[in-house]
């Protein structure tokens, strides 16, 4: 033990070098100065440094991460790079000197095979980077021209002048680094084939093979940092800075929140994994963290703490395994290659819930494995939000099986969910584990639906038109996750843009449309295969709200440029948008906070804001016909009808936009409203941990009736996102969807029928349907109304409620295996004595009390049905492995296995619902006496079967003496009861 | 195994008699099976019972008495699988039988004659074994149970046939037997409320080989 926990640990030190943190990843050299650049000569097997204060270029060894020489250079080398050929290393002087000092803007041009010898050449305009291309020329970019450097002739040439391009003179001020002063990146592919750049206002992209040059100017906000840029192995795209680029300049993806800080991070893409290194900080204060992400849309991976903050460009070795990125200090050395000899944490499940059980009050618990994912040992401890809900180890090492317990009681006047977090705290590992969710759900028998826990921010969710599948939109993953609707499985999960806002469908029902508010593009799936079809790019923009008309598909955008809000058309055509200069009569300037909803028939498109304003698009002329402002505020649930009705909120419009009505009564706060017929249903709820409210909804008048709990409460609108659209209707109108608390809730349409409390009439040996109950074993309770649906468990050990039913005796919850309308078959507990009383909970409510005599010993075999043969016992001849039957018959001397329950204590004891034990056997306290035709067999084994709740076996010898016959009884008595059933016995 | 043992037993014992008379005859044949079924009814339905037609093989030890008369120990040894047919629907178990009988023989014409004619009547009995599989369920098992069981029964014998000289130590046998038992309740068991009445017959025509003195 010692030995394992050992092993990974000095793995650990040594490939993070001599990195002196605990719970850090990556190895810091320090360089006595700011690094400005980095760049990689493996052939070598040295990393240069521009040392931008101490104008030197640092030459580090790969092979001991420590700087073995310095090369001198003119002041403040910014920007590196080395020819393919590996015979030059040129570099960038920013000498853009305030008077009374004279410029001193430079390249030096070092030859590598002939030890370091330089060659300088005067730069006319301070440059803001280089990089070499595959032709062995490096493109110099500086703030008034593109020039071409040839190395060979140590002359440069102009490609193209571009206008001046403002530039920081120096000196600045203390505490400005070199992002700050030169503002500037340029990078190149690995196989040069492309080279990027951009600075405060420019950005460009060269194509190294046919010399053309893209160029064009940007704005952003905040400003784009870091100010770095990483390039792809192929070129196709790059980030820069906090934005995700490709060769059309499509803005693909975006880090979430930057702070738009220059000099702090950096990031290095690992093209052939679609992964980026990246920090991209929301805020410069907050601690330095590298984030794992898909290229493709940033999808966090990982999050690993580092020793100090990234400070520009990284670069990524050729075998992928280390990154080596200018830092604070200098150089920061990331062994990503490695990431399986970094301790670390995670956790098997991102959510755990608990079903709340209305008569089960004691501690639930489920488990869960926390892990270090390389295997290695990882101390850790767990804290809970909620002391309610605890966890067992609080502390220890990995890899660990974790209790999670949750005390019933203290959330006993709870009737909804209650979301309590488990956080993972380690001295070692050097992720940011994700904290586990723990659902806690409690409700009352009269709340309805069936929750299906799924993980994630979800954000929005819409029904295919015409079959029964929807979509529920999970943004902290990109993901739209596709349900089947006739049985609620995940059947697929799409990848989207990045930060995922909205759904829609076009109308042709062929498209599924995902707009997103961290990338320029609209993820476009094909609804018949699901696959991703080219998307739409909305250049500058930033879609919150999508839907789809007859005529156009409109988007609500958010303006990357800093102006209004405004609506604009999709093209899905040429996969472009279409700016609207006005909306109708109207100016296209609009709240952020503003969504649409499209008529199902495609007649109109209505959008509400979060001010109190509507407008209405009406597709038959093509344009906005309403917009009113009768409200201070609204949102909640919004959606547009077929037939000229809208409920935005709770408030029902007409065709015009004006209030008809307002849903009442109502609790609490809007969510979700959807079209039946010429009615309509309508989630609310007081807030996230009480329970949903469905009520049915008059449309003339907006009464509402029938207004129905629901197990937990829908998703609810914030200050940032009023509107939500959490309630659905599959078209064959067999289930109700809600997006709530815990994933989304399942309801029949008839969710609000009335219902019939339980009755129980009988309760008797689930073995036979005759036989008395003993402890311990298999009881059915018979009666009416005990459940409103069929439904079976393989659970182990036993849960106490199924579909919403349970069981009492004496109070206690018994364990149940299956529950229907009129029979529940449940495990008597083992401390039944006596005379107990059954009372059953539904949600139609509480039945009878029913008062059952408990036998101490009440054996009854199973009887199962046969090739439609009912009531065979389940008596096995060990010879054949064979139910005995008159064709498969008792043969004297046999061995039988009888199956049955009812024999009452065993030991060692189990727990109620618990399984028998496999090792030891658990044996009957008292063993039954077992004979056929009136003849003893001999008891071999008898006690629980192993791995079944409830259930008992008997193994007996048949004696050679034993009377043949069609019909012997074989009887089976203990404690005074004997249980008789009949056997065909014939010659050995 | 132990049942094979006993057969053994008592065809040695036969055997050592009829070897010390100088007038023996020792015999080998092969032939068929054939049961003509029984009925076991169930109230107003029945279902033909029987075995199957199969392979036969026998082999006796003779003794002549005088020119017209002889007698001879017989073991045979017949497959045949027990069977239940009603219309198109049967249940089949496998099961074999084992029958040892004595019969008389008198021959029309004396021993000198190349063809001798000739007619039996014996008894002995018969041992009906189950060798099959027993299943959960068995179609028709309403009306009888097929069971890996036997049964004991005796057997009458008649039958006939001619013996044709080959040589001066050999003959040609053609006969049939028809072997009379009563119906095996322990292989083929009538079900509750079934019933079977009647003999079994098991008809076996064989051709065969004898040698003798």
């Amino acid at each position: 033990m010692l030995r394992k926990l050992c092993l990974p640990a000095i793995l650990s030190a040594f490939l993070l070098g001599h990195s002196a943190l605990a719970g850090t990843f990556g190895s810091v050299v320090s360089i006595g100065g700011h690094a400005a650049d980095v760049a990689l000569d493996e052939a070598r097997g040295v990393l240069y440094v521009a040392n931008f204060t101490a104008n030197r270029i640092e030459v580090m060894s790969l092979a001991t991460n420590t700087i073995q020489t310095s090369i001198n250079v003119l002041p403040q080398p910014y920007s590196i790079s080395i020819s393919p050929d590996g015979h030059w290393l040129l570099v960038a002087h920013y000498g853009n000197l305030a008077q009374p000092d004279a410029p001193a803007n430079a390249l030096t041009l070092i030859d590598l095979r002939n030890n370091f010898a330089k060659q300088t050449l005067a730069l006319t305009d301070p440059p803001l980077g280089l990089a070499f291309g595959l032709d062995n020329l490096a493109l110099v970019v500086t703030t008034a021209n593109f020039l071409i450097f040839d190395p060979g002739s140590v002359t440069t040439q102009l490609l193209i002048s571009i206008p001046d391009q403002a530039a920081k003179s120096i000196p600045q001020a203390p505490q400005s680094f070199p992002p700050n002063i030169v503002a500037a990146s340029v990078g190149a592919s690995r196989d040069g084939s492309w080279i990027y750049g951009f600075g405060d206002t420019l950005e460009f992209r060269y194509d190294v093979r046919n010399h053309l040059l893209f160029s064009g100017s940007y704005s952003a906000s905040p400003a784009l940092g870091p100010r770095a840029i990483s390039v792809s192995d192929d070129g196709v795209y790059a980030a820069t800075g906090w934005s995700m680029t490709d060769l059309r300049g499509v803005d693909f993806a975006e880090f979430p929140s930057p702070s738009g800080s220059l000099n702090v991070g950096g990031h290095a893409i690992d093209s052939v994994n679609g992964l980026i290194y990246s920090e991209v900080p929301a805020h410069i204060t907050d601690p330095p963290v590298l984030t794992i992400r898909d290229t493709d849309n940033l999808t966090l991976r990982e999050s690993l703490q580092l020793p100090e903050h990234l400070a520009g460009r990284g670069v990524l070795s050729s075998d992928r395994n280390t990154v080596y990125a200018t830092s604070d200090s200098g150089v920061l050395i990331l062994p990503v290659g490695n990431l399986n000899l970094t301790p670390r944490l995670k956790a098997s499940v991102e959510d755990l819930l608990f079903l709340g059980n209305f008569c089960d009050r004691a501690l639930a618990t489920q488990t869960f494995l926390l892990s270090d994912p390389g295997g290695a040992n990882v101390p850790f401890s767990i804290t809970s939000s909620n002391p309610a809900v605890t966890v067992s180890p609080k502390s220890g090492t990995t890899p660990a099986v974790i209790t999670v317990r949750v005390d019933p009681n203290a959330f006993a006047g709870q009737k909804g969910t209650t979301a309590v977090q488990l956080s993972f705290a380690s001295d070692v590992a050097a992720n940011l584990p994700q904290n586990v969710r723990v659902l806690v759900n409690s409700h009352e028998p009269n709340q309805r639906g069936s929750i299906i826990n799924v993980p994630g921010k979800l954000v929005d969710m819409i029904s295919h038109p015409s079959k029964d599948e929807f979509y529920v939109l999970r943004q902290d993953l990109n993901q739209v996750l596709v349900f089947n609707g006739t049985n609620n499985t995940q059947t697929a999960i799409l990848r989207t843009c990045t930060k995922p806002m909205s759904l829609a469908i076009t109308y042709d029902q062929t498209k599924l449309l995902v707009g997103c508010d961290n990338s320029q593009i609209i993820s476009v799936f094909d609804l018949a295969t699901l696959q991703p079809l080219a998307p739409v790019v909305t250049t500058g923009s930033y879609v919150q709200s999508l839907a789809a008309s007859s005529k156009a598909t409109l988007a609500l955008m958010r303006d990357g440029g800093g102006g209004s809000p405004n609506i604009q058309g999709l093209d899905l055509n040429q996969r472009t948008v279409v700016d609207y200069s006005r909306l109708g009569v109207y100016q296209n300037k609009l709240p952020l906070n503003t969504v649409l909803a499209p008529a199902p028939n495609g007649s109109s498109i209505m959008m509400a804001s979060s001010d109190g304003s509507v407008m209405l698009y009406d597709a038959k002329v093509d344009t906005f016909t309403i917009s009113r402002k009768d409200f201070t505020s609204l949102g909640g649930a919004y959606v547009a009808s077929s037939f000229g009705k809208y409920v935005i909120g709770n408030k029902i419009l007409d065709s015009s936009l004006v209030q008809t009505s307002a849903i009442q009564p109502t609790t609490g706060l809007s969510s979700g409203f959807v079209f039946v017929d010429q009615s309509g249903l309508f989630i609310s709820a007081p807030d996230a941990a009480s329970p949903g409210v469905l009520e049915r909804v008059n449309l003339l008048n907006g009464t509402a009736t029938l207004p129905t709990g629901v197990v937990e409460a829908p998703l609810l609108g914030s200050t940032s996102a009023a509107f939500t659209r959490t309630l659905l209707m599959v078209p064959s109108r067999s289930e109700i969807v809600a997006l709530t608390t815990s994933g989304i809730t399942i309801l029949p349409p008839n969710y609000d029928a009335p219902v019939v409390a339980p009755f129980i009439s009988r309760a008797v040996s689930a073995a036979d349907l005759s036989s008395p109950v003993a402890p311990g074993g298999l009881m059915a309770v018979l009666g009416t109304n005990l459940s409103d649906t069929n439904q079976a468990t393989g659970d182990v050990p036993l849960p106490t409620t199924l579909n919403g039913s349970c069981l009492t005796v004496n109070g206690t919850p018994a364990h149940v295996l299956l529950v229907s309308p009129t029979q529940v078959n449940a495990e008597l507990p083992s401390a039944a004595a006596g005379n107990v009383t059954l009372v059953m909970h539904t949600a139609g409510g509480v039945s009878n009390p029913f008062v059952l005599a408990v036998a101490s010993g009440a054996p009854a075999v199973f009887l199962m049905t046969l090739d439609g043969v009912p009531n065979v016992p389940a008596i096995v001849r060990w010879n054949n492995n064979l139910v005995v039957t008159a064709t498969n018959p008792v043969h004297r001397g046999d061995i039988l296995t009888i199956y049955l329950t009812g024999l009452g204590a065993v030991n060692p004891p189990v727990n109620d619902g618990d399984a028998g034990l496999v090792d030891p056997l658990s044996r009957t306290v008292t063993d039954p006496v077992v004979k056929i035709g009136g003849i003893n067999a001999d008891i071999l084994f008898s006690g629980l079967v192993p791995g079944m709740p409830g259930a008992y076996v008997i193994n007996v010898g048949v004696s050679a003496s034993t009377p043949q016959g069609l019909s012997v009884p074989l009887t089976i008595a203990q404690d005074g009861f004997t249980y008789s059933t009949n056997v065909r016995v014939v010659q050995k | 195994m132990k049942l094979v043992r006993l057969f053994a037993a008592c065809f040695a014992a036969a055997v050592l008699p009829a070897a010390m008379a100088q007038t023996w005859e020792f015999g080998v044949g092969a032939g068929a099976g054939f049961y003509p079924p029984q009925q076991i009814s169930l109230g107003s339905t029945s279902v033909d019972a029987k075995l199957k037609t199969n392979v036969a093989v026998s082999t006796w030890v003779g003794q002549n008495m005088g020119n017209r008369w002889g007698g001879e120990l017989r073991y045979s040894y017949q497959l045949g699988d027990a069977q239940l047919k009603q219309n198109s629907t049967e249940a089949v178990f496998g099961a074999e039988t084992h029958t040892i009988d004595y019969s008389f023989l008198m021959y029309a014409k004396p021993s000198e004659s190349t063809v001798r004619p000739f007619v039996s009547a014996g008894a002995g009995i018969k041992f009906y074994r189950g060798t099959g599989t027993e299943t959960v369920v068995q179609p028709l098992s309403q009306y009888a149970l097929l069971t890996q069981a036997s049964d004991l029964t005796g057997v009458f014998s008649v039958g006939g046939g001619v013996k044709m000289k080959l040589g001066s130590h050999a003959w040609l046998r053609l006969d049939v037997h028809d072997y009379m038992s009563p119906f095996p309740k322990q292989l083929i068991t009538p079900n509750a409320g079934a019933n079977v009445e009647g003999w079994l017959h098991d008809i076996v025509p064989m051709v065969a080989i004898s040698f003798g003195n």
